[in-house]
């Protein structure tokens, strides 16, 4: 997944870090997808061929499947899709099966499965039990922990919190625990590839410059701040520091 | 030599914002980066056209070093941008070591900009920063809430805002800006009190305290409770304090607060500034100081008012300055 700014109209100061949501290497293109919540973006929308929207990017580090991974689980919610479409198209195209949690809080908020490849494994969870499972994403989660090599999180901060707590608690549930930690302790050292935590998240924020200079969109890391931004927007989830209440 | 062809359409907009300082600080376009939006100027090299600026303010550096606020650190709120960054940073000891060599080799001159809770705490900072190559000018940010007891910027109390910026004065031969805070009051006897501490410029002004909360009941929208307003909501009371300061001392002034284009510059010139610094736009537009300088060049001539309010001038040397 990328980042990209893009020039806000009169206003509004900041530009908006808008994922890339897929990429057509051989046409070009790439796909955005811009949310109608944010007063910067119908403007966006509204642009036409031939247009010039003054982008800055691709910004950022992106998401990455492990060689390891044979089976990818995704949970989003509401409009935190689009910055897993890369991955997900990048893991199909390899062979891998993918499962999207998608939780909403009514059928009218869920992502359209006609945007999702038709290989992907979709579970819906929504609020108000319109749609799917009645209750939240995350109660999807403990189904999927043991058949998934990997997994991504994208949404709200209390998304990310509870999925990460529940990704902690994963190697001790399982009993692969031990192996696989000090492997990837020995791994920091040495700086040899190995073994990276189960989850990576997606954090959605809006970032100042986009640039790494600013430090407006920094949030709290395993050791010291992190710029979302710039060793952002992906994150593995023993990067980044959580509250201990999640 | 200049083509005749530039000579009719370019004007020269380079500005000495230090005239009575022995080493001056001759900007080549009256635009600068305002402090913490181009951070050290180094994040910006090769991205940004840096030599095309008139200077480079850097980001808030103080004595020790400092973590910065928690998150969230920046809301965008109508027509502007409200931010608790919290001066993070290495300290000057560092800042100075790792960054004012590159500075050196940099045709834009950089102006450090300087934090501190405690008026004498400016002198130090001028101290380190004395007679390092690469320094241009001072700025003492009198403006950030950030190390302000109590939330009240120094520059709110003239007495304070005067005592730091003799100490700066006393401990270097620099040129020295002081950047006002919007919400200091009585702003007449507060510029001529900062000129008579020697202050060779003044920034008017840094982003206005200000606070956004969580209407979902969460508290404050930020992170620390000191955070401050910029952006265009900012630009018409910087030019209040930049006119109210130009009627009391002849010094010169650098406009700051929500300059997004040529029209908000000219604003601020015809306010009685001599400069303009670009903070928030910069975050979207990194290039647009070097473009402001363009346009300007092109545009011409401003006409600028002069001292008005006489009465009070003190009789200082600078005062006395025919303009």
């Amino acid at each position: 997944m990328h980042f990209r700014g893009l020039g806000p109209p009169g206003s509004l100061p900041l530009r908006r870090p808008v994922a890339i949501a897929g990429i057509d290497r051989k046409r070009g293109e790439v796909t955005l997808h811009l949310p109608s919540t944010d007063a910067a973006t119908p403007w966006l929308a509204m642009r036409r061929a031939g247009d010039r929207a003054d982008p800055i990017g691709p910004l950022g580090r992106p998401l990455a499947i492990e060689p390891r991974t044979h089976h990818l689980l995704l949970i989003a919610e509401g409009l935190s899709v689009p910055p897993l479409g890369p991955l997900t198209e990048a893991a199909i195209a390899t062979g891998r099966r993918v499962a999207l949690l998608l939780g909403a809080r009514s059928a009218a908020e869920v992502y359209p499965s006609s945007l999702l490849p038709d290989e992907l494994e979709y579970v819906v969870a929504t609020q108000d039990g319109s749609l799917g499972h009645r209750g939240s994403v995350v109660d999807l989660v403990p189904a999927y922990e043991a058949w998934a090599d990997q997994a991504v999180a994208s949404g709200g901060p209390a998304l990310l919190e509870r999925v990460a707590h529940l990704a902690r608690g994963r190697d001790a549930r399982l009993g692969v625990a031990c192996l696989g930690r000090r492997t990837a302790r020995r791994g920091r050292r040495t700086g040899r590839v190995t073994r990276r935590s189960w989850l990576s998240v997606v954090l959605e924020q809006r970032v100042g410059c986009a640039l790494g200079v600013c430090l407006g969109c920094v949030v709290p890391g395993a050791s010291g701040p992190v710029r979302v931004c710039r060793e952002g927007p992906a994150f593995r989830a023993d990067e980044l520091a959580w509250e201990e209440s999640a | 030599m200049t083509l005749a062809g530039d000579a009719r359409t370019l004007t020269d907009i380079s500005v000495d914002l230090a005239p009575q300082r022995p080493g001056r600080l001759l900007v080549r376009t009256p635009f600068l980066a305002a402090a913490g939006c181009l951070g050290y100027g180094v994040e910006g090299e090769g991205q940004v056209p840096l030599d095309r600026f008139g200077a480079i303010v850097t980001r808030g550096v103080t004595l020790a070093p400092r973590s910065g606020s928690p998150p969230p650190r920046m809301a965008e709120v109508p027509s502007g941008l409200l931010h608790a960054i919290g001066l993070p940073g290495p300290g000057i000891e560092a800042v100075l070591e790792r960054y004012a060599p590159r500075w050196l080799a940099w045709s834009v001159p950089v102006i450090l900009s300087l934090c501190a809770a405690e008026a004498v705490d400016f002198g130090s900072l001028a101290q380190r920063a004395d007679g390092v190559p690469g320094v241009a000018a001072l700025e003492l940010d009198l403006a950030s809430p950030d190390l302000a007891r109590g939330g009240r910027p120094l520059s709110l109390d003239p007495t304070l805002a005067a005592d730091a910026t003799a100490a700066a004065r006393a401990a270097t031969e620099l040129p020295i800006l002081v950047k006002l805070s919007p919400a200091a009051t009585d702003l007449r006897a507060l510029a001529r009190a900062l000129v008579e501490a020697g202050a060779d410029a003044l920034t008017c002004t840094g982003a206005m305290p200000a606070l956004a909360m969580d209407p979902r009941g969460g508290g404050p929208l930020l992170g620390s409770a000191a955070a401050a307003l910029s952006g265009p909501a900012l630009r018409p009371i910087s030019l209040r304090v930049v006119s109210e300061v130009r009627r009391a001392v002849s010094e010169p002034i650098v406009g700051c607060g929500g300059v997004s284009g040529l029209p908000d510059a000219l604003e601020y010139l015809a306010a009685g500034a001599d400069a303009v610094a670009i903070g928030t736009a910069a975050l979207a537009d990194p290039a647009l100081p070097a473009r402001l300088g363009d346009e300007l060049a092109a545009h011409g001539p401003v006409a600028r008012p002069g001292v008005t309010d006489r009465r009070r001038q003190p009789r200082t040397p600078h005062a006395a300055r025919p303009r």
